[in-house]
Parts: structure tokens; sequence; C-alpha cells
């Protein structure tokens, strides 16, 4: 199994397009943020202090949950390649067990979402820095590696799901390209969920994704806004929160980070849980 | 003599399609064995049951001792494969992917090491280990593949159409690979191939077309049970030389200013030519080929 996924690893890296693709939708977040969104979701809030710093710090915090949908979903992609390109007749063909050949490929996957994400935190933090924020503290920068762990879990998880369904590279792009489209709007990264209409809310709240970006942003943003909404009553904050889908709200109540916690682990499980019967199902 | 390889009874079908229906074979240890037979005829569905990739819908296979269904991992164990297509990973280098393969046989790194250097000596791929697969010529691709079917030195290796789509160079060289690999360690070579030059040099030989054997034996026994050997005669004069056969109840065809006798016998052309000796500008006595076997064969079976 570990030699399956360290070439899975290896093939991946190697392909410059795959590696790219699996990126794009981090490229176009950071694209249109530059051109446009940043001013449009910042409006009216310029004399807030240290507003860079916590704009910035929300947006990392957003490709962070992408990432880990879209480089997992790019790793996986070489499970369809190889089921396309005949290349999984050598490893049925040899004395290698079905549970290390499919544990190879999720093991390679789940070790792309870290790395990517990891290296997505790294530059994250050097930009927030560099606009004129602050490093993330100790124990923030630590509970952010977990939610990566976490976040990677949980959505490598839904995508190993969908991928199972797909057997020609054809429509595995397709889906990668539908996916890549969808997850900045599902997780509110384009846009905030509370400029969203109200359905389109609901949906973005019963997507577990969102709970990943829920984490990374309540996690990266307690430093700004200690100093952003200093003194600032509570139902403010909140409703900043909510706005920016920090927290989301059920009947007047915020979820929490501990809720984000139990929906990452509930989504891996169940994903989880599915993909073993699809694919065992399939061996027949 | 022992037997490696017993089939009995194999069947599978694909929905409605009938690739295999109901077939016997057996291979003996140490031995080229090659499996003949148009495209479609059902070939590759057979090894990819006795190479325990797809089940058959009904029959016995025994490969060594072990038994298909049942000891699937030591038979996968103890087998190579050099597939139709390319199945090696075109962004990693022939060693790369030597190492990757030969990890699935339980090999220990300097095991593993010795083992890639063997098969890629055996195989003649050293010139370009470190070159990525995919940016290999076919030739050298085929010749990589052969490697891969090596590195855990199985004692039976398949190999479907190792040739095909090669130009005549690279194919001989391949197919001189292959027999030194069979007589030099003596492993059981499984062949297919429609490539009947390549069929005549097997130890045996079995024909299969439409999901059925159609006929097996060695080059020799096939040649002597189904062709005829042939006898040209090119005339001094043609009219006089047709005259002179038939007096001497010898049926013969016209084709291309030659005189064309099929023979019972090959001897038999030694009485015709003395008969009308003065009338030969020339002849040519030719023995049945291994390409008059296949098409006498699958010809037949395609009219019935």
């Amino acid at each position: 199994m570990r030699a399956m996924a360290k070439r899975n690893l290896k093939i991946f890296f190697r392909d410059k397009s795959a590696v790219f693709f699996s990126l794009l939708a981090v490229f176009i977040i950071i694209a249109l943020y530059a051109v446009f969104l940043g001013d449009t979701i910042t409006g009216g809030m310029e004399s807030v202090t240290e507003i860079d710093f916590l704009m910035n710090s929300w947006i990392i915090a957003g490709i962070l949950a992408v990432i880990s949908v879209t480089s997992t979903l790019g790793a996986l992609g070489i499970m369809v390649e190889d089921r396309a390109n005949k290349v999984i007749k050598d490893f049925t063909a040899s004395p290698l067990g079905r549970g290390s050949l499919a544990g190879g490929y999720i093991l390679c996957a789940f070790a792309v979402g870290v790395i990517m994400s990891l290296i997505a935190l790294v530059i994250g933090e050097v930009f927030i820095v560099c606009a004129g924020g602050k490093l993330l503290s100790m124990g923030n920068m630590l509970a952010v590696i977990g939610g990566i762990f976490l976040s990677v879990l949980s959505s490598g998880s839904m995508m190993l799901f969908i991928v199972s369904f797909f057997k020609s590279q054809n429509a595995f792009g397709t889906a990668s390209t539908v996916v890549g489209t969808l997850i900045g709007f599902l997780t509110g990264v384009y846009i905030p969920v509370g400029s969203l209409p109200e359905a389109v809310q609901g949906i973005v709240k019963v997507f577990p994704v969102s709970y990943s970006a829920s984490f990374f942003r309540t996690v990266m943003m307690r430093q700004p806004e200690a100093v952003s909404f200093d003194g600032a009553p509570q139902n403010v904050l909140q409703e900043f929160h909510t706005e920016l889908g920090v927290t989301f709200d059920f009947d007047g109540k915020e979820t929490t980070v501990a809720v984000c916690v139990a929906v990452m682990l509930a989504a891996a499980a169940v994903f989880c849980t599915l993909s073993v019967w699809r694919l065992s199902k399939k061996r027949k | 003599m022992t037997k490696l390889i017993e089939a009995e009874g194999l069947k599978k079908s694909y929905g409605t399609i009938h690739a295999v229906r109901g077939i016997d074979l057996s291979v003996e240890k140490g031995t080229l064995f090659a499996f003949l037979g148009p495209n479609g005829a059902g070939k590759s569905t057979t090894i990819e049951i006795l190479s325990a990739q797809t089940a058959p819908d009904a029959g016995t296979v025994r490969i060594g001792g072990h038994i298909l269904g049942r000891d699937d991992m030591a038979i996968r164990a103890e087998i190579g494969i050099v597939f139709q297509d390319s199945v090696l990973d075109k962004l990693l280098t022939v060693r790369e992917n030597l190492m990757l393969r030969g990890s699935f046989y339980g090999m220990k790194r300097s095991a593993l090491e010795n083992a890639a250097k063997a098969a890629a000596e055996a195989a003649d791929v050293t010139d370009f280990l470190d070159r990525p697969y995919g940016k290999l010529s076919g030739g050298q691709r085929r010749r990589a593949d052969i490697a891969r079917a090596l590195i855990h030195t199985p004692p039976l290796l398949f190999l479907d159409e190792p040739t095909t789509g090669l130009d005549p160079q690279t194919r001989r060289r391949v197919w001189e690979t292959v027999r030194l690999l069979q007589k030099e360690r003596g492993m059981t070579v499984f062949l297919t191939t429609h490539y009947m030059e390549e069929a005549a040099q097997a130890d045996y030989i079995v024909i299969m077309d439409h999901g059925r054997i159609l006929a097996g034996g060695t080059p020799a026994e096939l040649k002597e049970t189904y062709t005829r050997d042939i006898l040209r005669i090119a005339p001094q004069k043609e009219e006089a030389l047709a005259a002179l056969l038939k007096r001497c109840g010898v049926r013969f065809q016209k084709t291309g200013g030659e005189l064309v006798v099929r023979l019972k016998h090959t001897t038999d052309a030694i009485r015709i030519l003395e008969s009308c000796r003065e009338e030969i500008a020339g002849f040519e006595v030719r023995r049945g080929t291994m390409d008059d076997v296949f098409l006498n064969i699958t010809g037949t079976e395609v009219r019935d």
C-alpha cells in the first residue's frame, strides 16, 4: 500500500497539469479577490481597524477549505486515469490485495490534500503578514493544522465517493470542472454567505465543506477580530459572523467550532462507508 | 514432461457475446506454447482467465498445482504477463516502474534492486533504465514491458500479442529475447500472436476461433495434417507440358504462367518431374507453411 501511495504521489506531482488544475479554483479565488471581490466585501467597512488583516484571514481560510476538496479530487484522478488507461490491469494481475490498491489511492489523496493545504497555509500566512497582518499564534496555528487533517479527511472522503462513479477521463474532467466552479459558491468564498439568497444559504448550511471553511475562519479570524471588534457588542460580532459564514445561524443559535469538527468527522465517516460499499460492490 | 497448465471446459460470456465456449488446454513445462487465432477469436479472454484476471463462467484450471479461483494470489505470484496494451506508468522511469512492480511480490529493497537489474538485463533495457516510460519508442516500451513481467522471475510468462505493431527489426529483437528466456531459464511461455512465422517456432500450437479450439499440435504435425506440399513447374512450352501431365494423370492448376501441382507426399514430386523432364524450364517444391495451416483451419470454419 505504501509503495502504491508513493507511486501515486510521484505521478500526481510529475503531472504538472494535474497539479495546476487541482489548484485552478484557488487561482480563480485569488484573482477575483484581488480584482474586485475584496473591495465589494469590505465596502462600507473601511473605517474598521485592521480590516485588511481581518479580510485576508477570511479569504485564506476559505481557500484552505476549497483546496481540501480540489486537491484530493485531483489526486483521485489518478485512479480514474489508471482505470481508463488499463494500467490497473497490471495491478490486479499482480499479487496485490484489492485493499492495498484502493488504500494506495486514498492514502495518496490524503497526503496530497494535506501537503497542498499546508503549502497554501504557508503562502497565505506570508501574504497576510506582508499585507500588514500578524502571524497566527502557536495555539491557533496548531488548531488550523489539526483542522487541515480533518477537513482533508472529510472532503477527501466525499471526493472518493464521487470518483467511484467515474470510469472515463472525460466524465472525471467534467466533474472536476463542475466541482471546481461550484465549490467557491457552496463554501461562500466567492460571495459571502449573507449576500446569497435564502435558498442558497440553506444549501451552503448543509454542505459539509462549509463547516471546514467555518472552522478555518473561526480560528484564523480570532486574532484580527480581537482588534477590529474590540469593545463591539456581541450581537454586532454575531451578525458579522453569520454574514461572512464564520458561523452559521440555526434559529438564532450560532454553530461552534465543536459543531464544525463534528460535521467534518460525520461527513468523513458517512462518505468513507459509502465509498467502501461502492468500491467493494464493483469488485464482482 | 509435467503439465504446468491444465484447463478443462473453460467458458466465458460477456452478455450475449460468447467469448470462450468450452475449451480444454494443457501446456507442458518449459515449452513455448503459441495460441493462434484471428482477431476476436477469444485468445485474450482465455489469457485473462488463465492468469487469474477474469473468473471463468465455467471450467477448472490448474496452474503448477494451484487451483484457479482458490489460489489466485499464489497464481498471480508465479506468472508474468506482457499485456497487449502498455500498462506501465508513463510519468515514471523504467527503473521506478520496475521497482514499484517488484514490491508487489514482497521483495525487500536490496533483493528488489538486484531483481530490477537482472530483469533489465534480460529484456535489454539497461540503456534507457532512467528514462520516463512515456518517452520511449514502441520497441523500447515493449522491452520494458517484458522486463516488468520478468521482475519476479516467474516460471510462467504470458505474452498477449507481444510483437503487434512493431517494425520487423524490433519484432525480431523482442522475439529473440523471448526465445532466449524460454531456452535459458526453462521458462514456460504462453503466447498469442497472429504472425505465422512466430507461431511456426513454437513447440506446440493451438488454433482458436469463435471461442473454440479448432486444432492443436506441433508445427510439423499441423503442417502434415492441414497442408499439402506444392510443386510449381515453369514450362518450356505450356501446352506441351499440360498435355504431358494430363497423360500421366496428374491434376494441376495454371497460375501466372506456371503449373501448380498439389502433392500428397513431397517425394511424389520426383516421379512427376522425372516423367516430364524435357518440358521443364524450372521448378520449385514448397512445403506447406503455417499460413496455409491457419487459412485452411480458420477458413473452413468460417464457411461452415
